[in-house]
This record gives structure tokens, sequence and C-alpha cells, in this order.
């Protein structure tokens, strides 16, 4: 198992009245898993994976991750957690504008204490892996959408993660690079790593083996 | 980690060139200011630091009570030295008495030089820790020698061995050079001793030196003492403090009070109110020091507010580190070393500034600073103002930025104004509270100046030139002179006195007059001039009439100036004799004949001293007075009188001065105050349009949307101008709010030391807020209009 979720409510106070974000939410995700969450727009997908990824906080229940308990930790122990055990990939790629993307693929490791040409190796790995050498100096804002995704996905795995977190991944690119992004997917879950997406369209959600979805917060 | 730190901030730095410009100049201004500021801190502290032993070199001095007002001054009277070394040697290394340092005439050969020095006691050279060049340490031993500084021995010997020659001293006595030593480095006292001579020397000189041996109420001498080294300025001041009460029999009734006054306080804190220490120019060196610490603020607080202004497009970037994994105190870490990055820059780019502008900074303040390029603690101190100034200015945003939360940030709902909005305007509000109260108080001594400048002097300052003739050389020479330079055609009347008309060189008391009120303790300013004096300075005579040479009794007679005739408590002064209280007085009491003008000899900031105008029976001159010929320039005039002055006196070299330049030294020490206070507003103001303006286009840009959407929907450049500017202009009237008050307060404090004052009118602050206001308004609008004046299509396609 890598990680259980009990009883998860999550809610914010608006004109003194409680609205739910999340309902009695109870899941587990075992290692090698791909799931996709579904539901309609504003059900509590973000909300959902935002929380397994630990950038947000909860209001009741119960989260285990590799059997440590996460809602009992301090935020810099939870930040040690998810940078070594969690990748995560957005929608909107979220690449530092500033760096390039040897730059981009490199920072990550420096939050970990790698030596430089361990650093080196490992990011040379990556442009290797991903056919994107040649594309190493220069900036996000000099790719393609498909090719920032790339980046990020790269991103993501660079740190070797037991655990992806996708929000709507292939969101904004088209269908081609949408489909090369999903294989990829489905081409590392093989390789065992556990993988959690979510998407708006049935056909990504068919990659994964297992489909969750979410109504006004609550998993139907 | 670091590198990748530095490298992002660089490139933030050179993608947004206009902010980094104003950031980076605005800081380095501040930063050039607090660095001069610092220098000049730096000088007037290091003040006698030539002197190893400033902490125990000591000068006496004392306290005496007239009618319930205590003076407090350096000079002491002759027989203090023996008490003091009869009964308290113990207590002092060195105990050397002096004359006060005037200019004398230094002949070898057919070089003539006028040089400022000192007649000391022989323990001067080891006490003052001078260092010996030539000759021999103890060179005060024979009365028949001279000591010289290196500068002066060099001017008169050239390349000849100095040691052993003979000089001869104002044409009086002769005297052997024994020793050459160091010249003392400008900044200290003392830095005018261009030679000793022995102390012994001086005694046998005039009769007056020798008569004051035992006079306990003649107070014209200096007396400076070292002392142990187990002991302690406050020890010795309370073991001789009533050495001169207890010995000086009628002395007492004033309370002489001794105390020390220790060499390191000489410079910076050496004024005194009723006999108590009240600082001097340390308050000038707080209150510089106050103001570079604004001002490297307000820079400071540029930094502050262009970087929480720009947090919109840094949020992003913290989001995602956060959510990579990079810890809270990781990202403050990075956007701490932005700010050491940017704050170094700024170092670089300020010393740059700072020795561009040494040179001028120096004629302002009349200093010789140079930058201190191989001072390690100079460069030690400049690291902790680097750390210090980033820490300042980037402390700030870093705690802000680093406590982004990703979620907020990655989803695209995150607004920066909202919670920036608050600290912002608070800084906005303090930097230009410091403008405005730094507008006033700068208006304030502007005016201070003005109004004392435009204070009647009592005479005629312009076309009066005065020559000094402290010399044997001019005994007896007067009346010829005068003919003399009165035919040349360059001058029209001409008088002498015992004291420059700019000074008062001596007071007195122990006399009495009919009518004089019981157990009153007067204390009178004494000049003795020649017949013309009046007549040559353009002094009104009120009451009574001027000397005239025609009446023998004249001799006999003085002049008293309006402030005496009502000091001294008489409505019908003229024929009033002031006689000495000793009966046995030999010398005929002084007759009132005529009441003048008062005319300001002291400082113009202050009511004028009452004061006697005696006949020069004596040929007593220290100055000649001229009054120019108006109907010739004064160039011409100056050649003639030197033509005149050297075919008399050809081994003498020709000094002069204009009066009018004389008084406007007495404005010198406000006036420089002034000036650097101006010119520090500026930059201070200069500093804070920067910082807005910058503000301005952040928001500008921030609400370019808003500014398209509302322009389709009909606003015009007027409103959507109104719409930025209006804002700012809030946080500007509640700074003058601010600023006026805490601005009185210390204005007002400052001119209470001065009696002769401006008043504090409500024009000043009304005038410093409308300057704050249309200077706000027109760095706004610079950045308001152009945003008004955007293409709306534009601007909303960027999105
Ligand atoms: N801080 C917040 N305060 C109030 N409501 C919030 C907050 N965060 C999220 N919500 C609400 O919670 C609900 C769930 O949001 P969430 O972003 O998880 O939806 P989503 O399923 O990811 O939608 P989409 O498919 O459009 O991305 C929405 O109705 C949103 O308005
Ligand atoms: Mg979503």
């Amino acid at each position: 198992m890598l990680l259980q979720l009990n009883n998860i409510f999550k809610w914010v106070q608006q004109g003194g009245q409680r609205v739910f974000l999340l309902k009695d939410i109870n899941l587990t995700v075992e290692e090698g898993e791909f799931i996709s969450i579904m539901g309609p727009s504003g059900s509590g997908k973000s909300t959902l994976l935002n929380v397994i990824g630990m950038l947000d906080d909860f209001d009741e229940g119960q989260y285990e991750f590799l059997s440590e308990s996460v809602h009992q930790l301090k935020e810099k122990h939870r930040a040690n957690l998810y940078k070594q055990y969690i990748g995560f990939v957005f929608q909107a790629y979220h690449l530092i504008d500033e760096l390039t993307v040897y730059e981009n693929l490199e920072m990550p490791l420096l939050y970990k204490k790698h030596s430089s040409s361990e650093r080196k190796a490992m990011v040379a790995d990556m442009l290797d892996r991903f056919n994107i050498v040649g594309k190493k100096d220069l900036f996000p804002t000099q790719l393609s959408g498909g090719q920032q995704q790339l980046v990020g996905v790269a991103r993501a795995l660079i740190g070797k993660p037991k655990l992806i977190l996708a929000d709507e991944p292939t969101g904004n690119l088209n269908s081609a690079q949408g489909e090369e992004i999903m294989d990829l997917f489905k081409q590392l879950n093989k390789e065992g790593v556990t993988i959690v997406q979510v998407t708006h369209s049935e056909k990504n959600a068919a990659y994964g083996g297992r489909v969750i979805n979410l109504l006004d917060g609550r998993m139907v | 980690m670091i590198k990748n730190y530095l490298k992002i901030a660089w490139r933030n730095l050179m993608k947004n060139k206009a902010y980094s410009t104003i950031n980076i100049g605005g800081l380095a201004l501040g930063m050039a200011v607090t660095l001069m500021i610092g220098l000049w801190v730096y000088d007037e502290l290091s003040h006698n630091n030539y002197f190893e032993k400033k902490d125990r070199i000591a000068q006496i001095f004392q306290s005496q009570t007239f009618n319930g007002n205590i003076g407090t001054g350096p000079a002491i009277p002759r027989p203090l030295e023996m008490a003091l070394r009869e009964g308290y040697d113990d207590n002092f290394k060195h105990i050397v008495m002096s004359s006060w340092t005037t200019p004398l005439y230094l002949n070898y050969k057919e070089k003539s030089l006028s040089k400022d020095g000192n007649y000391m006691q022989q323990g001067a050279p080891d006490m003052l820790g001078l260092t010996i060049l030539k000759g021999e340490k103890d060179g005060l031993r024979k009365i028949n020698s001279i000591m010289l500084s290196k500068s002066v021995s060099e001017a008169l010997f050239e390349d000849e061995e100095p040691i052993g020659k003979v000089v001869k001293v104002n044409s009086q006595f002769d005297a052997e050079v024994t020793a050459v030593y160091e010249d003392i480095p400008v900044n200290n006292s003392f830095n005018d001793l261009q030679f000793i001579i022995p102390w012994e020397k001086y005694l046998t000189l005039y009769e007056w030196i020798k008569n004051a041996e035992d006079q306990w109420g003649n107070n014209s001498f200096q007396l400076f003492v070292e002392i142990p080294e187990n002991s302690s300025i406050e020890q010795v001041t309370s073991t001789i403090k009533d050495v001169k009460k207890e010995s000086s029999g009628d002395e007492a009734e004033f309370n002489p009070q001794l105390f020390l006054l220790p060499m390191k306080d000489w410079y910076l804190r050496n004024s005194f109110q009723n006999g108590v220490q009240v600082g001097g120019r340390i308050k000038y060196v707080w209150l510089f020091g106050i103001i570079g610490t604004f001002v490297l603020l307000l820079a400071c607080i540029n930094f502050m507010n262009l970087s929480t202004a720009r947090s919109e497009k840094r949020a992003k970037e913290v989001g995602i580190r956060k959510s990579i994994g990079s810890q809270r105190k990781q990202i403050i870490n990075q956007f701490l070393s932005e700010s050491f990055l940017v704050t170094l820059f700024a170092y670089v780019l300020a010393v740059v500034m700072v020795l561009l502008f040494l040179n001028a900074f120096n004629d302002l303040s009349r200093k010789e600073i140079s930058f201190p390029w191989q001072n390690i603690t100079f460069w030690l101190i400049s690291l902790v103002f680097i750390i210090f100034t980033s820490l300042l200015a980037g402390s700030y945003p870093a705690l802000y930025l680093s406590s982004f939360r990703p979620v907020n940030v990655l989803k695209g709902t995150f607004t920066a104004g909202k919670y920036a909005g608050l600290p912002r305007k608070i800084l906005v509000v303090l930097q230009f509270t410091v403008s405005v109260a730094f507008i006033i108080g700068t208006v304030i001594v502007m005016q201070q100046i003005n109004f004392a400048k435009n204070r009647p002097v009592g005479y005629d300052t312009k076309g009066l030139v005065q020559i000094p003739v402290m010399s044997r050389d001019f005994e007896g020479k007067y009346d010829l002179m005068r003919t003399e330079f009165i035919n040349s055609g360059a001058v029209v009347e001409m008088s002498a006195s015992s004291a420059p008309t700019t000074s008062i060189w001596s007071n007195r008391g122990g006399f009495t007059w009919d009518g004089k009120p019981d157990s009153f303790q007067e204390d009178l300013a004494w000049t003795e001039v020649t017949p013309e004096y009046a007549k040559s300075l353009n002094l009104k005579i009120i009451k009574g009439r001027d000397f005239s040479r025609e009446l023998a009794s004249d001799s006999n007679a003085v002049l008293i100036n309006e402030t005496a005739m009502k000091y001294m408590g008489l409505t019908d002064p003229v024929g009033t004799f002031i006689r000495d209280e000793d009966e046995e007085d030999p010398f005929p009491p002084k007759k009132i004949i005529g009441v003048v003008q008062d005319m300001i000899a002291q400082s113009p900031y202050e009511p004028v001293k009452q004061g006697v105008y005696g006949f020069d029976k004596y040929g007593n001159n220290s100055f000649y007075n001229l009054r120019l010929n108006p109907n010739q320039s004064a160039s011409d005039n100056i050649a003639a009188i030197e033509n005149v002055f050297t075919s008399h006196f050809p081994d003498i070299p020709f000094q002069y001065d204009f009066v009018d330049t004389e008084y406007g030294e007495k404005f010198a020490a406000e006036e420089r105050i002034g000036t650097l206070s101006a010119v520090f507003t500026a930059l201070a103001i200069l500093i804070s349009c920067l910082g807005l303006f910058g503000l301005t286009s952040y928001v500008a840009e921030q609400r370019k949307k808003e500014i398209g959407v509302r322009k389709v929907l009909g606003a015009s450049v007027f409103n959507v101008w109104n719409m930025l500017s209006k804002d700012f202009l809030k946080l500007v009237v509640i700074s003058c709010f601010i600023a006026i008050p805490i601005a009185y307060y210390v204005m007002n404090g400052w001119l209470q030391d001065y009696p002769y004052r401006v008043l504090l009118e409500w024009w000043i602050f009304l005038l410093a807020v409308i300057g704050a206001m249309a200077i706000t308004i027109l760095t706004v609008s610079f950045q308001a209009i152009r945003a008004a004046n955007a293409n709306p299509i534009k601007s909303l396609r960027t999105e």
C-alpha cells in the first residue's frame, strides 16, 4: 500500500457556513496503480489531488503515506516526504521561465543535495530519454506546449518518485501531443511508477486501471 | 544552489531592465549618501586621533557666575599654575601653561613668513607626543629656542640644515631652532601649531604678562595637563575643582569651578550652557547620522516595495519551487541572496558615485576626506553594511514571497494586490513622511540663516578692510600709516583697534559708577580704539559725541554701546565716570562721552553684548580698519594699499581681510548645514520619487486589463489618471499629517539654540505639503497618463 485516505473532509467557511470541498473521501492507492480521477468542473478533483500531494490541508480525517501519518507531520517533514516520493505534472506546465530546460530539470535535484556530477548524469539521462538533448539550452517560452509538458514530466520524474500526480496534463495540448504524454505515462506505469491523474477525457482515463468519479466533493 | 539562485536573480534583473535600473539606481543613490555621510561622521569622530593620549590630555576650564549666569571657558589666570604645581603635583604627569595661538612673523635671511604658534612650557612636546624629526625632543629647555613644524622649517630653510639656525621672531627677539616636528595633520587640535616658543620667553615680552603672575582675576592664559594612567579625568576634576575659589580671595565671589575637559571632547563636546556640558558639534554628527540612516531606509523601502509589487510575477516561481520540495527557509534564502546581489551592485555603484562627488562634497563640507582604499576596517564595515542593507531591503519581500501557498499560486487565483497592499502603503507613507519632514527642516534652516543675515550689523561691513598689525614693527607708526594710506587715495578713513570688528577679545569687570546697583557684577566687552573708529566703520553715535583728537581730556574717555547703556542702568550716560573698584588704582577714571549704535561683533544669532570702546592711549593696535575709497575699484584700492604697506614694512608679508567676508564666516557653519541638508533633502525626494515612479508603473501594468476594459466601456483619460493617482495622493496627505508635528517639534528644538531666531510660520508647512503633492502628482501622472493613453485592444489581447 502506497497511501490511504480515511474519512477526509475539507471545507471553507463562507458567510458563516461551511462549504464542503471534499466530503468523506476514502481511498487506498496501491503501488503500481494507474488511477484516473474524473468528474464535472468544480467537483473537487484538483482539491483531492492537492491533498494527496500534500500541497493542501484537509480539515478532518486521516492520511497515511508509506505508513507515515501525514496529518500529524510538520510542514518541513511533509515537504521532505513529498519531495522524495512525489512528482507533480501541471496542466499549465509551470516551468520556471527564467531557467533553461537543463536548469529546470536540474532544479529538483538541487533541493535534494545531489553532487554536481550526479546531477549532470541524471539530467543527461532525462534529456536523452525524452529526446530533448537539442533543446537543453532553450528557455520554456521558446518551446511548444507539448515540448513544455514533456519537460514538465521529465522534471517530475527526475527525482525518481514513487508517485506521479498529474492535474489535466493534456488539458492545454492538441490530441497528438496529448497522446504522446499518455503513452509516456503508460510506459512509466509499466516500469513501476504509481500514477494518479485528473482528466476530463474518457480516452485518457482508459489508459489507467481504475477510475474514481467525484461529484460535489464526494466519491460516487 | 546559491549559483542557481544567483542565476535566476541575474536573469530577472536583465529581463526587467527598467525595474532593475530604478531598484539598483535608487539603492545605490541611497547608499552613496549614507557612505558619504558615514565618511563625514567618521572624520568628525576621528578628530584628535593623531594624539594617542587624547583621553588623558586635558585643558583646564573654569565656570564662573556673574549675576546668576554661569559662563564657562578655557581662559585661566597665571597663579593657578603654581597652585596646582605646589599642592596637586601628584595628580598630573604634565602641567603646561600656554599662550593663545597667535600669528608671529618669522624671519630668516631675506625670508619672512607669518605663521601661527604658541608659547608653551617645557612639557608640551612630550605631552602632545610630537614626532621629532630633527633636533632634540626636549626642545624648549633653553629660553631662546624655537621648535618648528616640518612645513615651516622647509619653507624657511629649504635645503639648509635647520637645527642651530637663528630665526628672528616678530623683529623682537632671536630664537635658535632646536627641533623640527612632524606637522600635526588637519582634523586635529593644534594642527595650526606651526612653532612653539618657550613660555619663559613669553613672560619677558610684555609687562602685563609679568604682572599677571599673582592676578587671580586676569583670565588670559591656557593651561593643558596630562594625567597619569592610573587616574581619571573625573577624579582629578573633583580634586582640583575648588583650587581657584580657595586661593583667589576676591575672585571667590564668582564661584570659580575648575574642571578638566579631555582632548577627545575638545572638538565635538565643547559647548556649555550655565556650566553644564551641552554637546556641541556632536549634535550635527547625530543629525547627519540620522539623515544618513533615513536616506538608506528610503532606498530600502523602494526595494521592498518594488519587489513585493512584482511578487505576482515571482509567485508562480515560488509555487513551483514549493511543489517540487523547496522549504520556506530555502525560498527565503533565495530572495535574500537576490537582495544581496542587488545590494552588492548598488554598493559598487555607490562607491563610484562617492568617488565622483567626493571633491564637491569636501568643498561643501570643508573637509579633506579621502576615500579609505587601504583601510581594512572600512571594507569590513562595508561588508557589514552591505549585509545589513540587503537584510533590511530583502527580508520583507523574502518573508512575504516565501509565504505564498503553492495551491493558491498554481491554481492562478493568486493576486498579490490584496495581500501586499497595506504594508506597501505604510512604507510609502513612511517614505513621504521622511521627505516632507526633510523639506520642512531645510526650509527652516535656510530661513534662520537668512533671518540672521538680514539682521542689521550696526556698521558698514562693505568696503571695509582690516590689516593685522600685531608686531613690534608697527609700534608708533599709526599716525604715519594713516596719513600715507589716505594720501594714496585708496582709503577715505582709517582707525586701529585692539580687536577685530568681528570679535571681542577682552572682557572686564571690577568697575563702579554713579547709580551702579549694589552687588551688580558687571561683565563688559572692552576694545581699545583710535578716535577715528566710529567714522571709519560708519558706526552711528546716538547720544553724546564721538572722540576728538583736539580735546586732550579725551584720552581718558570711552564710548559705550546701546546695550551697555541699558545694562549699566543709565538713562543719561553722557558724563558718567567709570571708576576702578580698587581705590588705589593708579589710572584716572574713564568718562563716558557718547553712546554708539549696537554692532554685532560676536554671534549674529545672539543679542549684542554690552561693550565699551576706550580711547587707545598706549597704541594697543591689533588691527587697522581701512574704509576703502568707494569711487575706485576694490582691486585698485588694495593694490595701492599694498604698495604703501610694503614700502614701509618690506620684511612683513602683506595680509588683509575684507570685513564683510570675515563677517560672513559667522554663518559658515549654519550655511554648510543648510546646503548639506538641502542636498540630502533633494536626494531623499529623488529616491522617494524613483520608488513612487516604479510603483506606479507596476500598478499601471497590473491594472492594464482593467484599464483596457474601462476604456472600452467609455472611461476618459482623466478618469483613468484620477483612478491611478488618487490612491497615492491620499498616502501623501497622510504623510504630511505625520511629518508636520514631528518636524515642528524637532525644528523648534533646534531653533532654541539661537536666541535670535525666526518664528515658525504656518506657510512653511503649507509649502512643504503643496511641494510634496506637486511632486507626487508629477511622478504619478507620467505613468498614469501613459497607461490611460494605451490602446485598450492591445492590452486586452495580451491575456
Ligand atoms: N479556497 C477556496 N474557497 C472557496 N471555494 C473553493 C476554494 N478552493 C476551491 N474551491 C471550490 O471548490 C470546488 C472544487 O474546486 P476544484 O478546483 O477542486 O474543482 P475541479 O474539480 O478541479 O474543477 P475543474 O475541472 O474545473 O478543474 C469549486 O467549486 C471551487 O469553487
Ligand atoms: Mg481542476
